[in-house]
C-alpha cells in the first residue's frame, strides 16, 4: 500500500501547484503545507536506488534516483518549502502560491533525475515556475526585471540542452555521472548552464537583479531553490574540475564587494548568496571527499540561515514598505522579535560557534587547508570576514538600529514570525548538535568542528570584524546610488539593440509592404487596360479600359493579324 | 555600545590569546606557516575588514556606482 503512495518526489508538490489555485480561499494556505509534507515523507521513505522508470523513444527517463546526495538535498529542499508555507500562510495570492509550489517541486526533480533529459525538464519548470514569484509583486520594476530572470534563465537552459545533446552525441548515453575533465564543448556547455544557475560571475547577474524584486514571500523561495539545485549538479558532474576552486573563490569575494555598495537589504543578502555559494563551488572544485561533504552540508545550512534572513527583510518591507538602508533605521524597539530570529539568520551565516554556519562552513575552508590549496583557505576565511560584517552587522545595525527615519511598521503576521521561528530553531539545532547532518551526508568522513583551535580562530576573527566595523562604520551607511554589475552588457546596450533588431526589422518591412502595395496597385491598373503600358502618365490621367474607345486601334491590329494569317496561309495553298 | 559590553569583548579576546598560547601547536594540524603567528587570525579579521570596506568603496566609486535612475 505504501508503495502506491511512493510517487516520485517532486510530483506531490508539482500537481498540486496546479490544484492549489481551485482550492477555496480559507484552505488554501493550509493545503500548501500538505504537498511539501508528502514529498518530504516520500524522499524520507524511498529506498536508495532507482525508481519511476518512464521509457521514452530508447531512452529510460528516470524520476527517481535515490542516494545519500540526492536525499540530502530534497530533505532540505522539502523543510524550506514547508517553513516558507507557514511564512506565507498570511497570503491570498493563487497565482503566487501555486507557482511556489511549482518550483519546489521542479527543484526537486532536478535532485532526484536519473538522466539529463528528465533534468533538463524539470531546469525550465523551475525557471519558468520562480519568474512568476518576480512579476507577482507587480511593479513596473519588478515585471522588467522578471523578463530580465527569464531570458537569461532561457539563455542558461538552452545552453545545457546543446550540451547534454552533444553529450548524447558523443557518448550515447544520458545517465548523470561525473564528468571527466575535459574541454570538450559539451562538457562547456553543460558547466555553463548549470554555472548560470549556480550564480558564477560573470554569469551571476540575474540573481541580485530579480531577488530584491520578487515579492516578500517569493524571494524567501527563490533563495533556497535555484542556486542549491545547480550546487547539487556540480558536485554530481563536476567534482574535481580545479576550475570550480578559483571560480568558487571569487565568488565569495565578489559578493562581498558588491554587498559594501548595495543600499537595498535584500540586494545585500542577495549578493551575500552568491558569497556563500562560493564556498559550496570552492568545495567542488577541491573534490575531496571532505571537500564535497562540506559542500553538501554547507548547502544544507545555506538554505536555512538564507531563507531565515529573507524572511526577516520581507518582514521589515512588508511591514514598512521600506527596503533600502536610506530609508530604514531605527526599528529595533518596533520589531524586536524580528531583529532577534534575523539574528539568529546572521550568527549562522556569519559562523558563530552554536550556529549551523560554524559547522558546515569550515568544512569546506578546512578541506582546502588539508589539500593545501593555502591561498584558497585564506581567501574564503577572508570573504567570512565580509559575511559578518555585512549581514550580521551593516545590514541589521542600519535597519534596526542607526539614525531612526521614523517610520511606523505595522504589526507583523504571526504567521511570519512563526515561520521564522522554525528555521532559527534549526539554525541552532545543526549548531548545536551536528551529528544530526554529519550523519546524513554522503561521504563517511569523521570531522570535528568543535576543536580549541578552531574556537579560537573564529573568536578572533568575529571580534576584530566587530571592532574594525565599529571604528568604520560611518562609511557603510547606505548610500542612493547603484553599482553597475555584468548586467551591464545586456541592460544597457538593451535599447540600442531593440532598435537594430526590432526597430529596423520594423522600418524594413513597412517598405517593403509599401512597394508591394504600388507594385500592386499598378499592376492593377495595367490589367484593367493593358494599353496604359504604351501611354505615359505625363499626357494625362491613366484611363480605364473603354470599349467603344479602343474599338478602332484594336480592330485593326487584330485586322492585321488576320490578314498575314490570311496572306501566309494563302502563299502556302498556292505554292 | 555600552561600557560593559566592550568590557565583555575585551575580555573574551583576552581569553582567546590565553587559550591560544595555551594549547601546544599539533604539528599534523599547524600545517599552515600563519598557524605559527600568535593572534594572526584577530590581526586577519581587523586588517581583512578594513580592506574589504576601503578597497569595496574605492572600486564603487573610481568605477561601479551610478544614481539609480541610471538603466531607466
Amino acid at each position: 500500500m505504501t508503495e502506491l503512495l511512493l510517487l516520485p518526489p517532486a510530483i506531490p508538490m508539482i500537481v498540486g501547484g496546479f490544484l492549489l489555485p481551485f482550492f477555496p480561499k480559507r484552505m488554501r494556505s493550509g493545503a500548501f503545507l500538505f504537498f511539501p509534507l508528502y514529498s518530504l515523507f516520500i524522499v524520507w521513505t524511498l529506498p536508495a536506488g532507482i525508481h519511476t522508470i518512464i521509457p521514452f523513444l530508447q531512452y529510460d527517463l528516470v524520476l527517481a534516483s535515490v542516494d545519500k546526495l540526492s536525499r540530502l538535498f530534497g530533505v532540505i529542499f522539502c523543510l524550506t518549502a514547508l517553513t516558507g508555507g507557514i511564512y506565507a500562510f498570511h497570503l491570498n495570492d493563487r497565482g503566487q502560491q501555486g507557482a511556489a509550489l511549482v518550483y519546489g517541486g521542479s527543484a526537486l526533480g532536478v535532485t532526484f533525475a536519473g538522466d539529463l533529459l528528465t533534468l533538463f525538464i524539470f531546469w525550465e519548470i523551475m525557471a519558468i515556475s520562480s519568474t512568476y514569484l518576480v512579476w507577482a509583486r507587480r511593479t513596473v520594476e519588478s515585471e522588467k526585471s522578471g523578463m530580465r530572470y527569464l531570458l537569461v534563465h532561457l539563455f542558461g537552459g538552452s545552453a545545457l540542452l546543446a550540451g547534454i545533446l552533444l553529450h548524447l552525441q558523443t557518448t550515447g548515453n544520458l545517465v548523470i555521472s561525473r564528468l571527466e575533465y575535459n574541454t570538450g564543448l559539451s562538457s562547456i556547455l553543460i558547466l555553463v548552464g548549470v554555472g548560470l544557475n549556480a550564480a558564477i560571475p560573470p554569469l551571476h547577474a540575474w540573481l541580485s537583479d530579480a531577488y530584491p524584486r520578487a515579492t516578500v514571500t517569493g524571494a524567501v523561495f527563490m533563495s533556497a531553490f535555484t542556486t542549491k539545485s545547480a550546487v547539487y549538479l556540480l558536485a554530481r558532474l563536476f567534482p574535481g574540475w580545479e576550475i570550480l576552486t578559483l571560480l568558487g573563490v571569487i565568488m565569495a569575494l565578489y559578493g562581498v564587494v558588491y554587498a559594501v555598495l548595495a543600499n537595498d537589504i535584500r540586494e545585500i543578502l542577495a549578493y551575500h548568496i552568491i558569497s556563500q555559494v562560493g564556498y559550496m563551488v570552492a568545495g567542488v572544485g577541491i573534490g575531496t571527499e571532505l571537500a564535497l561533504n562540506g559542500t553538501a552540508a554547507h548547502a544544507y545550512s545555506h538554505i536555512l540561515y538564507k531563507s531565515l534572513l529573507f524572511m526577516g527583510a520581507g518582514a521589515v518591507l512588508h511591514t514598512t514598505g521600506k527596503s533600502k538602508l536610506t530609508e530604514l533605521g531605527g526599528l529595533a524597539q518596533a520589531m524586536p522579535l524580528t531583529l532577534w530570529l534575523y539574528m539568529i539568520g546572521a550568527f549562522s551565516i556569519s559562523g558563530f560557534p552554536l550556529f549551523n554556519g560554524f559547522i558546515s562552513k569550515s568544512m569546506v575552508v578546512s578541506a582546502a587547508g588539508k589539500a593545501h590549496i593555502e591561498w584558497a583557505y585564506l581567501l574564503l576565511t577572508l570573504a567570512s570576514v565580509g559575511t559578518f560584517l555585512h549581514t550580521g552587522l551593516k545590514l541589521p545595525y542600519f535597519t534596526w538600529f542607526g539614525e531612526s527615519r521614523g517610520l511606523q511598521p505595522s504589526a507583523v503576521p504571526i504567521n511570519m514570525h512563526i515561520g521564522m521561528a522554525v528555521v532559527a530553531f534549526f539554525c541552532t539545532m545543526y549548531g548545536v548538535a551536528p551529528g544530526l547532518l554529519y550523519g546524513f551526508l554522503p561521504f563517511d568522513v569523521t570531522y570535528e568542528p568543535y576543536t580549541i583551535p578552531h574556537l579560537v580562530e573564529a573568536t578572533q576573527i568575529l571580534l576584530f570584524t566587530f571592532v574594525a566595523f565599529w571604528m568604520l562604520r560611518g562609511k557603510l551607511a547606505g548610500e542612493p546610488l547603484i553599482a553597475l554589475d555584468t548586467d551591464w552588457f545586456y541592460r544597457r546596450p538593451a535599447p540600442w539593440s531593440r532598435r537594430l533588431i526590432v526597430a529596423t526589422t520594423d522600418r524594413l518591412f513597412s517598405f517593403v509592404e509599401e512597394k508591394a502595395m504600388e507594385v500592386a496597385l499598378s499592376l492593377s491598373r495595367l490589367a484593367r487596360n493593358p494599353f496604359n503600358l504604351f501611354r505615359s502618365s505625363a499626357s494625362g490621367p491613366l484611363e480605364d479600359y473603354d470599349p467603344d474607345k479602343e474599338r478602332w486601334p484594336l480592330g485593326f491590329f487584330v485586322g492585321a493579324v488576320l490578314a498575314c494569317i490570311v496572306v501566309i496561309a494563302g502563299s502556302s495553298l498556292f505554292r | 555600545m555600552k561600557r560593559w559590553h566592550w568590557i565583555a569583548l575585551g575580555l573574551l579576546a583576552v581569553a582567546s590569546f590565553v587559550t591560544e598560547l595555551l594549547t601546544p601547536h599539533d604539528p599534523a594540524h599547524a600545517a599552515h606557516w600563519w598557524n605559527t603567528i600568535p593572534g594572526f587570525y584577530a590581526l586577519f579579521g581587523f586588517i581583512g575588514c578594513v580592506a574589504i570596506i576601503v578597497l569595496s568603496k574605492w572600486i564603487g566609486m573610481l568605477l561601479l556606482q551610478r544614481r539609480e535612475e541610471y538603466y531607466d
